[in-house]
């Protein structure tokens, strides 16, 4: 009886807690008692979001963000997303808006929009004495954007000048990061040529990186930044807009503008900024499913078959690499056993996105060697090889010693020589005793191919990924899911079917 | 008479163990030699040092007629890896757990080595191996895998295999004692008439029967050193010393 009365009240404790989760979500998400308000931006993006030296996400966007918030007795919540997934935040209501240096021009019809608040324009930052001195001297060389940006969008969106589009035509390649730090890497250890970004990022980069770069004189377009909400949201989007309109008549905006240097990019209340906000954003006609789909797996197949390289490349290089690693491990001289040991040890104990950083930006940061960028391809291969060498050491070592010392004996007085031995008798054997455990690796390293963005090699995820915040959808994702399903699926299949061919002997 | 094994004044050890003190024997063309002794007597070590698996500390040790290694100021010297690799060639050693290649069918064990080792014509060996094989009473089973035979017919494929190489002399490694008694009977059969071919032998077992019935001449070994040795009807049915009597009673129970 007693336990029954505790069960209850247990139960009702829960029942409560749950009850309260959902109030708690509810209040967030009524319009008319709003509590909260969540802004969603790229916390790399200074100086309108960013995280400064102590931590603190600071910036212009997060100060306005703030002051509208104190005007409608809201909390604010700062919340940092990655910028491929912005909308995935957005329509899934895990942010309330964009609000982070985000270009309107060529999304009018993505979002319900404030009015642009902020006219930006991209700009070309270059090695100082690289000799690139006018846009056309960008004839040829390897430019970089971030990915999903507005300078991306002007060279190959669908709004793209025609002016932009013969520019960009003309680079050797438009490569895509993920965020102006590994941009700037790659300007620096010249793997990259230039870089294009927005006019505010581009002036704190410079103010922070030293007068190793410089910011070339013409720009590429000129475009405008709002605040973007999820489509059809206009009833927040109406309440911002009006705390804003009362921020500029009261000066406040003003203030702020000035505290980050940004006063003549200002252009709220100015002609010719709403025009995204007066679209009417609700009837917007989308492409049928098949078709969608169809466009997408089409955009993918490049990525596809980027990681078909990316895997097969890596198997070819790591597997007798580990087998020639696993023989290093086992030698007869400490000093080269060790040496082994160390290689195996740093291989498994760091992430190996760190270390393909270190094989791509490694022979510039460490001996000063230019890098070319024809060498990512070579630096994602090299690194996933050597990674996967390590494992593959590991596992082969432990296949041979697993294998009976009479094996070794019998071949030993039958003449064979150490290399016969190896060959003939102990690798038939070791191969079938790791194929369980070598097939684990390599699953693996299906899904590993992703890390591969770490260089800005466009694999299929982070394809898929871009696609994704193009198109505004997930189904770009779930494909890619499905691709990595099948193909663990097919590398599953083979791999047992050769295991299943080694059974005859035991 | 020709002598295909001579060791003299072998000593072994394990780290502070001393395994063997002081062995010196000899076994002559065509004679069968039982080495019989209580486990930890030595007897599988000697063996081991005979066939080139383990490395002497002290004395000499010749194989049919070459010198594999020699005794300098109380150290074994060995000679060059090429001599030794030519001296490996006389000779044949059977395993107690048989150490066949799981990957190999039977008659692939038999030849392997011949062709691969010896590089000696394919057809030709593979002829060889198919009579070994009827010899050893396995007609028939060329294309088995060894996990497909029992313990006896994998030990009797090891024997072939070990023929193959054509050796001078063969040496076993308590060949039946991982083997049921019935099918001792078995091996003991095929020794027997390697024995009547005039193979020579050098057995290390503890079945005193096995050693009665296929040696001309029996050794027995404790504690590291030979006590006794002679015709297995002396050193088996009238031992002299207290250790051997001690050892065929315990034996016999």
């Amino acid at each position: 009886m007693a336990k029954n009365i505790r069960k209850a009240v247990l139960l009702l404790a829960m029942l409560s807690v749950i009850v309260g989760m959902f109030t708690a979500c509810g209040n967030k998400k009524s319009d008319d008692g709003r509590t909260t308000f969540t802004v969603g931006f790229d916390a790399e993006f200074p100086p309108y979001g960013y995280k400064d030296d102590s931590g603190e996400y600071v910036g212009f966007d997060l100060d306005l963000a703030q002051e509208v918030c104190e005007r409608n007795g809201w909390k604010l919540v700062k919340q940092p997303i990655d910028w491929d997934s912005k909308d995935m935040e957005l329509n899934s209501g895990s942010i309330d808006c964009i609000w982070n240096g985000f270009t309107l021009n060529g999304r009018e019809r993505e979002y319900t929009w404030s009015k642009a608040y902020i006219d930006n324009s991209q700009v070309v930052i270059v090695k100082s004495g690289s000799g690139i001195k006018k846009l056309e001297d960008l004839k040829g060389k390897v430019v970089i954007v971030q990915a999903d940006s507005s300078a991306l969008a002007a060279f190959t969106g669908e709004d793209a000048t025609e002016e932009n589009l013969a520019l960009a035509a003309q680079f050797k390649t438009l490569q895509q990061v993920s965020d102006y730090n590994s941009a700037f890497m790659n300007l620096e250890s010249g793997s990259a040529d230039a870089v294009c970004m927005d006019m505010g990022v581009a002036k704190y980069q410079l103010e922070q990186r030293g007068n190793k770069f410089t910011m070339l004189d013409e720009t590429v377009s000129s475009e405008q930044y709002g605040i973007g909400f999820k489509l059809g949201n206009t009833a927040l989007r109406d309440e911002v807009q009006t705390s804003l309109n009362d921020m500029l008549a009261d000066g406040t905006f003003d203030k702020i503008a000035d505290k980050w240097g940004l006063t003549d990019s200002v252009c709220l209340g100015e002609e010719g900024t709403d025009s995204a906000y007066l679209l009417d954003s609700t009837n917007v006609t989308k492409a049928s499913f098949g078709e969608r789909l169809v466009d997408i797996v089409k955009q993918l197949s490049s990525g596809m078959l980027a990681t078909l390289a990316i895997f097969f490349l890596t198997l070819i290089f790591s597997m007798p690499l580990g087998l020639l690693v696993c023989e290093i491990r086992k030698s007869r001289i400490a000093v080269v056993r060790w040496i082994a040991r160390i290689y195996i040890s740093i291989m498994r104990g760091t992430p190996l996105m760190l270390q393909l950083l270190v094989v791509f930006f490694g022979p510039y940061y460490l001996f000063g060697m230019k890098v070319t960028a024809t060498y990512r391809f070579y630096a994602v291969i090299i690194g996933f090889a050597l990674n996967y060498a390590a494992y593959f050491a590991e596992i082969y070592r432990g296949g041979i010693e697993s294998i009976p010392k009479g094996q070794y004996e019998a071949a030993e007085v039958l003449g064979y020589s150490k290399v016969q031995t190896f060959w003939k008798i102990i690798f038939p054997q070791m191969v079938k005793r790791v194929l369980p455990p070598v097939t684990n690796e390599v699953i693996t390293l299906v899904k590993d191919t992703s890390l591969a963005f770490a260089l800005a090699y466009t694999e299929m995820f982070t394809l898929a990924k871009q696609v994704a915040a193009s198109t505004a959808s997930i189904m770009p994702l779930f494909i890619a899911g499905l691709f990595y399903y099948i193909f663990n699926f097919l590398v599953a299949m083979v791999m047992e079917k050769l295991e299943k061919r080694m059974q005859y002997f035991n | 008479m020709k002598k295909l094994l001579e060791i003299t004044h072998l000593k072994k050890s394990f780290g502070d163990t001393e395994v063997l003190k002081d062995i010196s024997m000899e076994v002559n063309e065509g004679e069968v030699v039982a080495i019989l002794g209580p486990s930890g007597s030595g007897k599988s070590t000697l063996l081991r040092c005979a066939t080139l698996l383990e490395t002497m500390d002290a004395g000499t040790l010749k194989l049919g007629g070459e010198t594999a290694c020699e005794d300098k100021d109380g150290v074994s010297v060995y000679v060059g890896k090429k001599e030794l690799r030519e001296i490996k060639n006389t000779y044949g050693l059977v395993f107690q757990n048989f150490n066949l290649f799981p990957h190999y069918t039977v008659m692939k064990n038999v030849t392997d080595a011949p062709v691969c080792v010896q590089k000696r014509d394919k057809n030709e060996v593979e002829k060889e191996a198919k009579e070994l094989l009827k010899k050893v009473g396995l007609d028939g089973k060329e294309d088995s895998y060894p996990c497909q035979l029992s313990g006896g017919q994998q030990q009797r494929v090891a024997i072939a295999r070990a023929l193959a190489m054509n050796p001078e002399m063969l040496f076993f490694d308590e060949p039946t004692s991982a083997l049921d008694p019935e099918i001792t009977a078995g091996i003991l059969k095929v020794l027997r008439q390697l024995a009547d071919e005039k193979m020579t032998m050098i057995i290390v077992t503890h079945e005193i029967e096995f050693a009665r019935k296929v040696a001309d001449r029996v050794i027995f070994m404790d504690g590291g050193v030979i006590v006794e040795q002679g015709k297995p009807e002396d050193v088996i049915d009238n031992p002299s010393n207290e250790r051997t009597k001690a050892f065929l009673q315990k034996m016999e129970k």
